[in-house]
């Protein structure tokens, strides 16, 4: 863990001289010591970017790391219940007819996302065939798509010229546009919806039993399944606001936790926020370093995130259920 | 005989519309003694458990523990007084056997508070006393199933409670860790504490239990000693097959009867 903690801040310092100013890839200290010009561009710019991808990344991989153990099912991420898709519909409806505040948006985003996770799981619990995993995956599946409708409805009737570029590139994901104020805005959700993970991070072991075994061990199951989807889905529909949809690192990250330090949340879910700050700091140093112009950090992360899934299966396997 | 549970014509269905399954059921449970209810599957023995625990509430009945009615408990006094021992327990997570009986100690800490030194006491002197010390790094998923039912009593040690709900704690097992795991039982109920289990299997019952409640279509057929319960014309309408029982060494046997040749 320690090891974990000391990489997170070996990236973030190495990050901020990564970039293409003055030349590509990495900016001497000297530079930045001399040159007024590059102390504004990290000061103003690298700074408040860096800052939001690694906390991106801790909400992401924390809010994955919950919604898998708290639905008993390892296959889940915030996209497949249909809550990034529904964060990013509430983002969008609000930039084309309301408002681009921040403030609002995140709250719109929040809105729908919540929205959506509460259709995945009524939906799950009416479908009256096959297990638990498959009935929320298709709930998912099924509520995530009417998302993707509703912004691709939202698409269809922006403006070509100025909203709709604006909203595709949004809609890849990335932090390109990210400034202080964006920040402070994401930064109370993001640091509650942590705060409270982090704060019940052995619970959230009993959360994963049988419900009848976690009732005897005296979990209020509605009122703490509830509290800590609020707070986990209010900070990833919030970053999601302001980041667009950022696929994989909820999934993934969570199963490298568990890989590297055994199945208890007590240490994986810890281990998970870092691997997730870690994770969408180097995605997207690579995201604005790669190539002259900006590769969407969402097709970054889905691309290292499905390779390092493809080779987590094949691997270790992943078990879907198993008895105790 | 002092009751430990007490059952008034409860009635229980899991949804409106959906068939009854516990219909005018009343029972005494007696205390400090290992119970068995017996009856072939789907009788309702899972639900009356699950009633007793609490996570289930009749549609209609009464239902008194030590005396007290049973809304009367807390969600924490409830889970300081009973454990349960589901016959299957399914995560898809990979604990070790030693983070899973921790759980145990969860009705003592708040949602906030983390294990301290003395949980993990607990739990080590749990692990000793269900025999699986030597067990405590392995991942529950790479062990027996017997191996598994002990990780599951470890974590009712754990949660100190004096009254054990088991579910078919046998179902599965081979003799030996069905004998195992009875013994255990019988040695927990022989320190003071009541022990309920349900089983479809009359001999593993007359083994490991001190009291037998018969049960067919969601009501109470029998209940007594061992003599009392275990008869051939008992066991014979509940289980719709001829059952011969012999005595052996005073207790009961029950075999299948294969008729004439």
């Amino acid at each position: 863990m320690l090891f974990l903690a000391l990489a997170v801040l070996g990236v973030f310092l190495a990050s901020i001289f990564v970039g293409r100013y003055p030349k590509p890839y990495w900016m001497p200290f000297r530079v930045f010591q001399e040159d007024p010009l590059a102390r504004q561009l990290v000061l103003k710019l690298r700074l408040p970017r860096l800052i939001t991808a690694l906390l991106l990344g801790m909400v992401l991989s924390a809010a994955g790391a919950v919604l898998q153990m708290v639905f008993r099912n390892p296959l889940v991420e915030p996209g497949f219940l249909g809550v990034s898709q529904g964060a990013a519909f509430g983002a969008a409806i609000s930039i084309l007819w309301f408002t681009r505040h921040p403030l609002v948006i995140e709250l719109s985003a929040t809105f729908f996302g919540l929205l959506a996770l509460a259709g995945s799981y009524f939906l799950s619990t009416r479908i009256r065939y096959g297990g638990w995993v498959l009935r929320l995956i298709l709930s998912g599946v099924a509520v995530s798509a009417l998302f993707s409708a509703g912004v691709g409805f939202l698409k269809y009737i922006a403006d070509p010229l100025t909203e709709l570029p604006e909203l595709t590139f949004w809609l890849l994901g990335g932090l390109y546009s990210v400034t202080w104020r964006d920040l402070l805005f994401v930064l109370p959700f993001g640091l509650a919806g942590l705060a409270v993970i982090y704060a019940m991070r052995w619970r959230i072991n009993l959360l994963s039993l049988d419900d009848e075994t976690a009732f005897s061990l005296g979990a209020s199951l509605s009122r703490e399944r509830l509290v800590l989807l609020v707070f986990a889905v209010s900070a990833t529909a919030a970053l999601t606001a302001i980041s667009g949809i950022i696929g994989w690192i909820g999934l993934i990250v969570p199963h490298i936790a568990r890989r590297l330090l055994g199945a208890s949340s007590e240490k994986s879910i810890p281990a998970a926020i870092l691997i997730g700050g870690i994770f969408s700091m180097i995605a997207d140093s690579l995201a604005r370093t790669l190539l002259p112009g900006e590769i969407p950090l969402g097709i970054l992360t889905s691309a290292i995130g499905a390779i390092l899934f493809i080779y987590l299966m094949v691997s270790i396997g992943i078990k879907v259920r198993n008895h105790v | 005989m002092s009751s430990l549970f007490s059952l008034e014509g409860i009635e229980f269905r899991y949804d409106t519309g959906e068939p009854i399954v516990l219909e005018g059921l009343s029972l005494q449970i007696p205390a400090g003694k290992v119970t068995a209810i017996l009856g072939p599957n789907g009788t309702g023995k899972t639900t009356l458990l699950h009633i007793m625990l609490g996570v289930l509430k009749p549609d209609r009945g009464k239902i008194t523990l030590s005396g007290k009615p049973h809304q009367a408990y807390s969600r924490q006094e409830l889970s300081r007084l009973i454990g349960l021992v589901p016959q299957f327990e399914s995560t898809p997570f990979n604990f070790t056997v030693y983070e899973y009986a921790l759980l145990g100690g969860s009705p003592y800490l708040s949602p906030f508070q983390m294990p301290g030194k003395e949980d993990l006491e607990i739990v080590e002197r749990a692990l000793e006393t269900a025999g699986i010390s030597h067990l405590a790094k392995k991942p529950v998923m790479e062990i027996s199933g017997g191996e598994r039912q002990l990780v599951q009593i470890a974590r009712v040690l754990a949660q100190r409670t004096s009254i054990l709900l088991l579910d078919e704690p046998t179902a599965h097992l081979d003799l030996e860790n069905q004998s195992r795991i009875l013994k255990l039982l019988k040695k927990m109920s022989d320190r003071g504490e009541s022990v309920v289990m349900t089983t479809h299997d009359p001999n593993a019952a007359i083994f490991g239990a001190d009291y037998f409640v018969l049960m067919k279509g969601g009501s109470i057929t029998a209940c007594g000693s061992a003599n009392e319960v275990i008869t051939s014309q008992n066991l014979s309408r509940i289980y719709r097959v001829p059952i011969r029982v012999e005595k052996n060494k005073g207790y009961p046997m029950v075999v299948m009867d294969k008729g004439e040749a």
